[in-house]
């Protein structure tokens, strides 16, 4: 078994043809499960891009969906996470930091994940760099608050060592188009193996790169479990044995 | 879970074209020595590399290209490699397995055109088919005057030249030129402008490194030919786990997966062996 905890429908403005290509692409790497949000809601209007994202998600079961929160647009959040989240189709937000001009140390992302954990559901996270340890501080400040540090800070995953190990309820995963040698090894070593979780950024990102890092780490078998599926499905309390 | 071997089949990495010994000091790890490295290609099962040195590309290009050529004449085809716990594929027993062939890759220093265009002419004369440059080491933009010079006098002599750099501005001073070229660190994101400047160029051609989309490396084989693709790695900087799952996984067909896996390569650097 192994969950996608970041992946994305629809299409990119880049030079790819992609839009259709989840469950290939998920079928290539043996990925059973894949926890999307819609390109649309996170590059340009949420709300938009959630509904078409609600209608894929009625027609396929190895797909769920994040409801994408714009920090900006709390009330279009708020009516969306009402909307969404009973479907039982949508498990989670997803907020991008940079498309939304909505650093990890902004005002309006603090009040984003606050009206996130009060909905009782995980948030993922962009972060890139040192944020990732401005996320670990929000994650301390805000109660209830369960959140995954998208990319885990790609280059700055020396900083997400110490921002999981600064809140229990802050999640890393690793996915990011570079693969430098030895990332998930230190990370995996330093961080309790219940925090680690599988993402992909397809269908931006092909799976080879988040699999292929893994793989090569050589994880022991019970981390490899807890970070390919156990801990996604706990977190999202996904219906899954 | 994670079962690389499975996905990578019958995979072979026939030339690596983006292989480093030495090491960047302002890193930790991984260790760049010539023996670690090869440990890792012979892990990842690659029979031979294009090797170029650190040293030359960030310190002296004279003494860091000897140590290249001293490296590809202790390295005959055919030599065993030893067990190994290298970074790469992991339960490989390596064994008695054959150690990669180095082809020498000379490097020249952008930031002294006129001293790399003598190191140039050195390493033509001594054999050399294959230049490097690594303009973001050395902090050279894709207009300084030395970019194109070097390009020009490296045309000039035949060698075929690999280039770090932004493909969106390093294609520019290579162009016109009748060059061969492999752009090292094509990534994805910027796959189109790589696929209309190459359209221009039959001398283009890009390392597969970062184009891990889902479609990068199919893209490129419609738009182009599939013999514009090259297996790159950057070993031991990168895992070299993830292009190989990208071009095994690729809906590219065998042939053409094997020629970019080091045909196409074999072809641009000269190597017959």
């Amino acid at each position: 078994m192994i969950i996608d905890v970041h992946a994305h429908w629809g299409p990119w403005f880049f030079t790819m043809d992609v839009a259709e290509a989840n469950l290939a692409t998920m079928d290539r790497y043996g990925i059973d499960l894949a926890i999307v949000s819609a390109t649309e809601a996170v590059i340009y209007d949420a709300p938009t891009g959630n509904r078409a994202l609600a209608s894929v998600l009625e027609a396929n079961d190895r797909l769920y969906g994040y409801v994408t929160v714009n920090p900006r647009r709390l009330r279009d959040a708020a009516q969306d996470l009402r909307t969404l989240l009973p479907t039982g189709r949508f498990v989670g937000v997803k907020i991008h930091t940079d498309y939304t001009g909505s650093p990890v140390t902004s005002p309006q992302l603090r009040e984003a994940l606050s009206l996130v954990a009060s909905f009782d559901v995980p948030a993922l996270v962009h972060t890139w760099g040192r944020s990732v340890l401005d996320l670990a501080a929000l994650c301390h400040d805000i109660p209830g608050l369960r959140v995954i540090a998208g990319h885990m800070g790609a280059d700055g995953y020396p900083h997400a060592i110490e921002a999981a190990r600064a809140c229990d309820r802050l999640y890393l995963e690793p996915c990011w188009s570079h693969f430098p040698t030895g990332r998930i090894t230190q990370v995996a070593a330093a961080v309790d193996p219940r925090q680690l979780l599988f993402g992909t950024d397809a269908t931006l990102i092909d799976p080879s790169s988040a699999y292929g890092a893994i793989a090569a780490a050589n994880l022991d078998p019970k981390t490899q479990e807890h970070l390919a599926w156990r801990n996604a499905a706990t977190l999202f309390r996904l219906p899954v044995a | 879970m994670f079962e690389a071997n499975r996905l990578l089949g019958e995979l072979t990495i026939t030339l690596d074209v983006d292989v480093l010994v030495g090491d960047y000091p302002d890193r930790d790890h991984p260790p760049g020595t010539p023996e670690a490295v090869t440990q890792t290609l012979t892990a990842n099962r690659t029979t031979a590399a294009a090797v170029a040195s650190l040293r030359a590309a960030l310190f002296d290009m004279r003494s860091g290209n000897d140590e290249i050529l001293a490296l590809a004449s202790a390295s005959p085809p055919g030599a065993t490699g030893k067990p190994s716990p290298a970074h790469g594929r992991p339960p490989a027993d390596t064994a008695g397995v054959p150690a990669p062939t180095v082809i020498p890759i000379g490097t020249a220093d952008l930031r002294d055109p006129l001293g790399a265009a003598r190191e140039l002419d050195r390493l033509a004369a001594s054999g050399v088919k294959t230049v490097r440059l690594f303009p973001e080491e050395q902090g050279v933009q894709a207009v300084f005057p030395s970019v194109r010079h070097v390009a020009r006098r490296a045309t000039a002599l035949g060698l075929t030249i690999l280039t770090g750099g932004d493909v969106r501005h390093f294609w520019q001073p290579f162009a016109g030129l009748g060059a061969t070229v492999v752009f090292l660190d094509t990534h994805f994101y910027h796959l189109g402008d790589f696929l209309v400047a190459a359209a221009d160029e039959p001398g283009f051609h890009t390392s597969t490194r970062l184009l891990n989309s889902p479609d990068a490396l199919e893209l490129t084989a419609a738009e182009l030919g599939a013999d514009r693709l090259v297996y790159g790695s950057r070993t031991p900087h990168y895992e070299p786990l993830v292009p190989q799952l990208r071009l095994a996984t690729s809906g590219l067909k065998p042939d053409e997966i094997a020629a970019v896996a080091g045909g196409n390569a074999r072809r641009l650097l000269g190597v017959t062996a």
